[in-house]
């Protein structure tokens, strides 16, 4: 139908970690991520990848299906750019077992709570410690408190994150999807930490 | 049943999670007895009796109340319909069928109360003891009706249709997805008004998806519909519906998984039977069979944090039931395009389904653009329609490109398939399904070599156009079956003339609908699994009005495939809505609903002509050959 030029391409393996290149020539200076963001129902992942992706934010809630695919390229300080390739997974517990299905391979993890929700940070002290048994052994993992705006009905504390982002080895921020608050920067934080494929 | 002192009383003594998952059967039988038998239990045996020989009365063909959803507070200004009525029944096997079915209707009254069971004949005979459940004194004298059987009283006391002036809501208003009325329980007295409410719960009774209420605060309402299926299942029997007054409680057993649906809406008990089943296929798309084996291991499983988030897919589905005919026709319809602009989409997708993807499916809102299966594979009708219903009820999937685990019921209710979802626009999404889970990067390769062909090809502009066309409009409808060389009616692949084209001759009654009074028809072609549905012209125009139609028509379908009365080759009613004609063959089977005053015979030759514009355009509101509904 016209379109056999792209037929090649079709069966190659795609499942991209933070060296894999996309097909084309491989390049230290433009990395792909394959980044996945876990997390309970309603703790807004997809509104934190909406306004990073599109800068958007749509108050009415829409329930993730399975998970949502969306990529993003920022340009660092340093030239280089880091496209990420990024799966937003549904937080309904029926979909925790086919967790694995998204996170495997996965270069980055970005595990969301809500600050006012401290059943939410239980949650995401679970996909932790999923990560840490079945991730990849060298995956960056970054915790997030969203919902940073909604700061007079807290009930998670700034110093609970820290310390249990610091405990396993992790990179903490608090977000704002809703005012944009530390989006960019949560996303840049990450490309930061990226190990660098070491041929220049 | 639905009395409130019930509800409450079962609470107490079977909805805790502490208590023993099935009610005791001391309180299942203090609870239906006292219910449904505080008066002679003669009488209801023999009518159940009558009504299970005759299945479903067809005594009232007019629709009381056609408003089930939002707009249900303006339902009293449609009575139903009572004197006019004519049928025609043809080349039906013995007289007795349908007077018979409607004696029986008459003889049950307003009050009366059916049990319909698949064998053997009631054997409730408990004498009613209130005092055990508590609600003695709120029920007064039990021997305060004359001669009817209390139930029916008491039901129309706690559910009835809403009087006119109730609300001021607007039947216009197009409908939201979602569920509403979360507020409300089983005490709430607008709970009790509405016209259709559908329930799933556990064998152990504990709720899990309710159309209205909150799940958790109906624990009581549930524990009730559980004792009354495991009341009936402990004798060896099973319970299919219960006919109280207006209200129809239809019950279906899928395994440890309860479904009821209560209602006032004179949907035959098989229609309403038909969507217990589509409401079971949807939460098994979400969840699959093996959520059976949850219940297994623990009978008291809470499955409601299984379903969180899917209110709206279960909603609108409910929704569909009196918008969307495949619910009642178990087909799929097309969207009409031009052959050459079908056959392109059918190349590409054939092309991608032979490289390991198992249905490539384009469609358009709930129109099948083109649809193509992997060798041997196939789909059935309803499939689509829970998926596609899946697919446009959550929302998320118009955000971005989606890779999610679906199950088909009727293909494998055991495992999950993986589908690639992507909207091309608004309305035109695409659904690449695939056994393997991680197959994403190379379905997501697949859509984008879709993609390039479909806007090389101007498909995806056609089906806006055609969209914006509408399909076949019955004042188009071409005055005799002429026979056509090569050229298509020109409205199906190009935009209509705003004035009568003059190639194509108009015999137009008063210029609002088809000819001889033809208002609407539906084609179904038995063969493909497909079915056509004329545009709606000026006489039902509403959606308040459409609804009615489909519910006639619903009506109509029940009563040509049950079982048992004999085979039916046409139907012809009369009421003071319409004049319904209803044809079925080996090879198709049509539903045209004319003006209430249209002449017989005439619409008669009217429906032939039907028939043959249908064959004429087939290539354009069918997606023909190399089916993949071969089963």
């Amino acid at each position: 139908m016209g379109c056999s030029s792209s037929l090649p391409d079709r069966s190659s393996g795609r499942l991209v970690g933070p060296n894999s290149e996309n097909g084309g020539a491989p390049d230290s200076k433009n990395l792909r991520v394959k980044l996945v963001l876990l997390g309970d129902s309603g703790v807004g992942k997809s509104c934190i990848v909406l306004r990073f992706v599109r800068g958007q934010f749509d108050p009415t809630s829409k329930v993730t299906v399975g998970a949502s695919f969306l990529s993003q390229t920022i340009a660092l300080q340093d030239s280089t750019t880091v496209k990420f390739e990024i799966w937003d997974t549904a937080g309904q517990e029926r979909y925790a077992a086919l967790a694995p299905l998204y996170y495997r391979g996965a270069a980055v993890a970005v595990v969301v709570y809500d600050i006012t929700s401290p059943e939410s940070f239980s949650k995401a002290q679970y996909w932790v410690k999923e990560l840490q048994k079945h991730g990849s052994p060298d995956i960056v993992m970054a915790l997030v408190g969203n919902k940073a705006d909604l700061h007079e009905k807290r009930e998670v504390s700034v110093q609970e994150g820290i310390d249990y982002a610091e405990k396993n080895g992790m990179f903490f921020i608090e977000t704002s999807a809703k005012t944009a608050d530390n989006i960019n920067q949560l996303f840049e934080e990450i490309a930061k930490r990226l190990p660098r494929p070491t041929a220049q | 049943m639905l009395s409130r002192p019930m509800s409450s009383g079962s609470t107490s003594s079977t909805s805790a999670d502490d208590s023993p998952g099935p009610a005791s059967p001391k309180s299942v039988e203090a609870q239906l007895g006292s219910v449904a038998l505080s008066e002679p239990v003669a009488e209801l045996a023999s009518a159940a009796n009558q009504e299970a020989r005759n299945g479903v009365d067809f005594a009232t063909a007019g629709e009381g109340g056609d408003d089930d959803e939002e707009d249900a507070d303006r339902g009293g200004e449609e009575g139903p319909v009572g004197g006019a009525e004519e049928e025609v029944w043809a080349d039906y096997g013995g007289a007795g069928g349908l007077a018979a079915a409607e004696e029986v209707g008459e003889g049950l009254g307003g009050g009366g109360v059916v049990w319909g069971r698949t064998n053997s004949e009631l054997e409730v005979d408990e004498p009613a003891s209130p005092s055990s459940s508590g609600y003695a004194g709120e029920r007064g004298s039990s021997g305060a009706s004359s001669g009817e059987l209390e139930i029916g009283e008491v039901v129309e006391d706690e559910i009835q249709e809403p009087r006119s002036g109730d609300g001021v809501l607007d039947s216009q208003a197009s409908w939201v997805p979602g569920k509403r009325h979360v507020d409300e329980d089983d005490a709430s007295v607008s709970w009790r008004k509405r016209k259709k409410h559908f329930f799933i719960l556990s064998h152990s009774g504990k709720p899990i998806y309710s159309r209205y209420g909150d799940e958790h605060k109906l624990a009581g309402f549930s524990a009730t519909l559980q004792a009354i299926i495991s009341f009936v299942e402990n004798g060896g029997d099973r319970v299919k519906f219960v006919r109280a007054g207006k209200h129809q409680v239809v019950f279906l057993v899928k395994g440890p998984i309860y479904l009821v649906c209560i209602s006032c809406t004179e949907e035959p008990y098989e229609s309403l039977r038909g969507q217990l089943e589509l409401m079971y296929g949807q939460m098994i798309l979400i969840l699959t069979k093996s959520v059976n084996r949850c219940f297994e291991k623990n009978p008291k499983f809470d499955m409601t944090p299984l379903l969180g988030g899917t209110d709206v897919v279960f909603s609108s589905l409910i929704h569909s039931f009196s918008c969307n005919p495949a619910t009642f026709l178990h087909a799929y319809t097309c969207l009409p395009l031009a052959l050459a602009t079908r056959q392109a989409a059918v190349a590409i997708l054939q092309d991608v389904a032979d490289s390991g993807v198992l249905f490539a499916i384009l469609m358009c809102k709930h129109k099948v653009v083109s649809l193509v299966g992997a060798q041997k594979a196939s789909l059935h009708p309803d499939d689509m329609l829970l998926l596609a219903n899946f697919v446009m009820s959550s929302e998320s999937f118009r955000t971005s490109e989606s890779f999610s685990p679906i199950c088909l019921p009727r293909y494998n209710p055991m495992a999950f398939l993986y589908a690639y979802v992507h909207y091309f626009d608004v309305d035109t999404y695409l659904m690449l399904l695939t056994t393997s889970s991680d197959a994403f990067y190379h379905l997501k390769d697949c859509r984008m070599r879709i993609e390039m062909v479909l806007l090389k090809s101007n498909v995806l502009s056609e089906i806006q156009r055609s969209l914006l066309d509408g399909g076949m409009h019955v004042e188009d409808l071409p005055v005799d079956p002429i026979p056509r060389s090569s050229s298509l009616p020109s409205h199906l692949s190009q935009p209509k003339p705003p004035t009568d084209s003059p190639e194509r001759f108009r015999e137009t009654c008063d210029g609002i609908a088809g000819p001889a009074g033809l208002w609407h028809f539906i084609y179904r072609s038995v063969f493909l699994d497909q079915y056509v549905s004329s545009e709606f012209p000026a006489p039902i125009s509403s959606p308040r009005q459409q609804k009615r139609l489909y519910r006639a028509y619903q009506k109509l379908y029940a009563s040509m495939h049950e079982k048992g009365i004999g085979p039916h080759k046409t139907q012809f009613r009369r009421d003071e809505n319409y004049v319904l004609l209803c044809w079925v063959t080996q090879d198709f089977e049509l539903y045209a609903a004319f003006d209430p005053l249209a002449d017989r015979a005439l619409a008669i030759k009217t429906c032939n002509r039907v028939c043959q514009w249908v064959k004429d355009v087939e290539n354009e509101i069918f997606l023909l050959g190399a089916s993949p509904f071969s089963w």
